[in-house]
Order: C-alpha cells, then structure tokens, then sequence
C-alpha cells in the first residue's frame, strides 16, 4: 500500500516535470483565486478544524507557497 | 482538551498570508446531533486575521481563533453510552504571531503560537518557506514546527492504568504563571507533549489552465495524548483510557485543478492517503466545481468521502466490557474508531472589486463568504457482529439519524 503510493506520487509529479512551460502571458487563469491551492486559508483552517475533531487522520494539506508564479 | 486547535492549522493560516494588506473575520458554526435526547454539541468558532506590510519585503500577520464549546459528550465509552452522556461548556483561545519575509521568487515566514484553555495549554513555534523555481511553473514550498504542550490531568500517582482516575470538571487546573502549568500534588498533574511536524508541498502548472500540488506531511507526536476525562468500562470498573505515548503519522496528497474558459468555472478533484503507527489507515477523495456567474457571485459546490481503519487497540465498547483490554491499551476515542464520512457543502463568494473609490472607503477587494456543510457519519464495527452482539450503535452518542452534523460560516476578507 505504501509503496502503491509513493509510486502515483512519483508518477504524477514526472507528468508535471514533462509538461512544455506555461508563459508569463498565459497565466490569466492560474492566476484566477479558483485555481489557487488554498485560496482561504481562514475556511481552511475552521474545516480541518472540524475534521480533526472526527477522524484520526491529519495533514496533507500542504505547505502553502501554491502560487502560480503570475507575479 | 476537548477542544485541541490545531496551533499548525492557525501557523498555516498566518505562513499563507497573502503579499497585500489584509484583514479578515469569520465565524464557524458546528452542530452534531445527539441521541437519546440529550441536544446536541455546538461549538462556536469565531477568527480573525490582520495582515501588513512592513515596507515592500516584511510583512506581520496576526491571528487570532476562540472555539466556545456547549453540549452533551460522552463520559464513558461503554455500549450503552446514552445514559452516561454529561452536559459541558469550555472555551479555548488561540493566538499567532507571524512575521514574513519575501522575495521576487521566494518568501520566508516565521510564526509562534500560544493557546489556552482550562485544562490545556498549547505553545509552538514554526517556521515555512516557499521558492518558485526558473521559469516559475513550479513552487516548492518546506514547513516546519514544534508544539511543546502541556495536558492537565487527575494526579493518579503510582495507579496502575487500570486504576487510574479520569479528570473531571471541577478538579483544579492551575496555569497561574499562564504560558506553564502548575502541579497540584493529589489533584492535578501537567503532563508533556512534544509535536514535531514537517511539510514539503510541490505545486507545479500543467498547462495555462491546469495545475496540480504534491504534499507530503509528516508528524510525530511524543508524550500524554489521552483525553483525561474519558473513561472506558472495563468490566465493572471505568478507569482512565490508557493509549500510547509515541505516535508517528504521515499523509500523502495529490490535488489537480483544471479551468474551464467557456463555462467561467473549475473543476478539482484531491486525493489523500493516510498511515501512522497506531495503525490508523486512511484516505479521502474530493471533488468539487468553482461556477462564476459573473463578475462578482462565485458559487463552490464539493462532495468529500473519507474512510479509515480503527487503531490497533481500539476496540467495541463490548469487546472492553466483556474481554478486558486490547493488550496495554484501551480507549473510546472516536477519531481512532472505524468510521466513513460524506460531506456535501456548497460556498458562496460575493466579490466587491473597488474600481474607482475604494469598497467601505477602505478596501480594494472585498468578499463575503457564505459557507454551509452537510456531514454523515458511519460508525463501523471494529470487530464481526458475533463478537459484538450489541452492536456499535450505542457505544458513541452522537447520532444515527440520516444528517449528523452541520456546519455553517459566515466570513469577510478585504484586501487593501
């Protein structure tokens, strides 16, 4: 199971890595608040903070830092 | 301790705060149900942030969350848990200070929390930092935190834990000196626990109107991790539960975005794999459309279903009262039990852009936020049902009607 993981992982991280890059001027709607990772932190923060009281599982919602570089 | 904020949920909030101006207020409204008429269990949980520049490359944020808890909980894990349920209030405050630094490519942020409660007090300080890589398609963004808490609990002296006492509501909890507890020999002892947790998250663009995030987390918690006042019936005694001190845990996430010009919307699916060394296994998919409908009304649908498998000492409620314990262990936690839940919620986002006078004279960008989640819960059994003839319907109190809980938040971002 650990290793089932690991590998998607990997796997979608290498079609990332692949992709021909996205120019400065085609950013218009990565840059759009739906596209960003955790655009709200604040609805974030209260959601996790509901789910943690239910289930035993945490974490994986990143880091921060998803942006798409359109600055 | 009932209510345990998250300190890394608050850092997160302060480490993602955006490069502008920035106040925002919202609040929080959870309610579960109860069987057996005894109400239900609300909390109330109201947060605010005010984030400034410091000049064009430091920035100071500050945040700030409460929870205030009323209801009906369990006060021993048992299979008839109804008529052991107990009425409570508690309230739980929670600040964090963070202070940013960035870049053209890259930002750095520093953060300290502090929260307290009657009986449990919360210090950390952590810290993050993100880079956007040539080309800036890719981010790659490190978090790292320690928690150094404190946990109140009854003075068991040299009980063994099928003795121990549970805490309850009236036994003193001194934090006098604020950010330390204070024994109370033969009453109350603070006991120690350490959280170390560390992030790496991977957001990568795909296309010009896709995009996707890698995070991996990782977590180990060392020291008193029970809750002090829950008791488990063993027999005819109901001691204290008695879990491990050292727990270690680690989730993987994958999350796509794809835009969808001519609809003016979004589509999103995620996905989490979940381990950790108590045994707990589990994983959640999401998917969920972003629909504009003009310029300034942004409505989010998303359907959540998660799935976990019990800890390896979690037991029925039957299986303790007949068999004794699971080994060294015992415990009615619910968070440890099996269980599956769906949540189905829709956000709706209205936007206020100020295009030539600022909105309220202040703010460039004002949204107000309306959210509303829908939540069923499935309690499953830990062990087969000829082991459990009186099934796991009873052992927790919260209901077994079609909606178990529901949450509602109302929130304000401005921008200036």
């Amino acid at each position: 199971m650990h290793v089932l993981a690991i590998v998607i992982v990997l796997a979608l991280a290498s079609v990332g890595c692949g992709r021909q890059a996205v120019r400065a001027s085609e950013k218009q709607f990565l840059a759009d608040q739906v596209m960003t990772f955790d655009d709200d932190p604040h609805d974030t923060a209260a959601t996790d903070h509901v789910r943690s009281n239910r289930e035993g599982a945490a974490g994986g919602r990143g880091a921060g830092g998803g942006g798409c570089g359109c600055n | 301790m009932r209510l345990q904020l998250t300190p890394l949920v608050l850092a997160a909030l302060v480490a993602g705060a955006a490069a502008d101006d920035r106040a925002e207020v919202s609040t929080t409204v959870f309610a579960e149900k109860r069987d057996g008429g005894k109400g239900g269990l609300v909390v109330i949980h109201p947060q605010a942030l005010l984030g400034v520049d410091l000049g064009r490359f430091v920035s100071l944020d500050v945040a700030y969350a409460a929870d205030a808890v009323s209801g009906a909980t369990q006060a021993i894990f048992q299979a008839d848990a109804i008529s052991m349920a107990t009425t409570f209030d508690d309230v739980r405050q929670q600040g964090t200070v963070g202070l940013g630094f960035r870049g053209k490519r890259s930002r750095v942020t520093f953060s300290g929390t502090f929260g307290f409660e009657r009986d449990y007090l919360a210090r950390s300080v952590g810290g993050d930092a993100a880079i956007d890589l040539p080309g800036r398609n890719t981010t790659v963004a490190l978090a790292y935190q320690h928690g150094f808490d404190q946990v109140c609990d009854k003075d068991n002296g040299m009980l063994s834990p099928l003795e121990a006492k549970a805490l309850v509501g009236d036994d003193d909890c001194d934090h006098g000196k604020i950010f330390y507890g204070t024994n109370t020999p033969g009453t109350t002892v603070w006991r120690d626990l350490s959280i170390d947790t560390a992030q790496a998250t991977l957001t990568q663009n795909l296309s010009p109107t896709m995009n996707m995030q890698i995070a991996l987390y990782g977590q180990v918690l060392e020291g008193f991790q029970s809750n002090p006042y829950r008791r488990v019936r063993i027999g005819t005694n109901a001691p204290q539960e008695h879990i491990p001190d050292t727990r270690a845990r680690w989730s993987v996430s994958a999350h796509l975005k794809r835009f969808l010009p001519p609809l003016k919307a979004a589509a999103h699916i995620e996905a989490r794999f979940y381990d950790d060394t108590w045994g707990v296994l589990g994983g959640n998919v999401e998917l969920g459309w972003a629909q504009y409908f003009g310029k300034n009304l942004l409505v989010r649908f998303y359907g959540r279903i998660y799935q976990q498998q019990e800890a390896t000492f979690f037991k029925d409620a039957f299986f303790y009262e007949t068999e004794s314990t699971a080994g060294e262990y015992f415990t009615g936690d619910r968070e440890l039990s099996p269980v599956r839940d769906i949540t189905l919620g829709a956000k709706l986002t209205i936007i206020t852009v100020g295009e030539d006078r600022p909105v309220w004279g202040l703010f460039d960008k004002l949204q107000l936020n309306l959210r509303g989640d829908l939540m069923f819960l499935d309690v499953l059994p830990a062990s087969g049902a000829a082991d459990n003839p009186v099934g796991v319907e009873k052992q927790f109190i919260y209901g077994n009607s079609l909606i178990d809980s529901v949450g509602l938040t109302l929130g304000l971002l401005g921008n200036y």
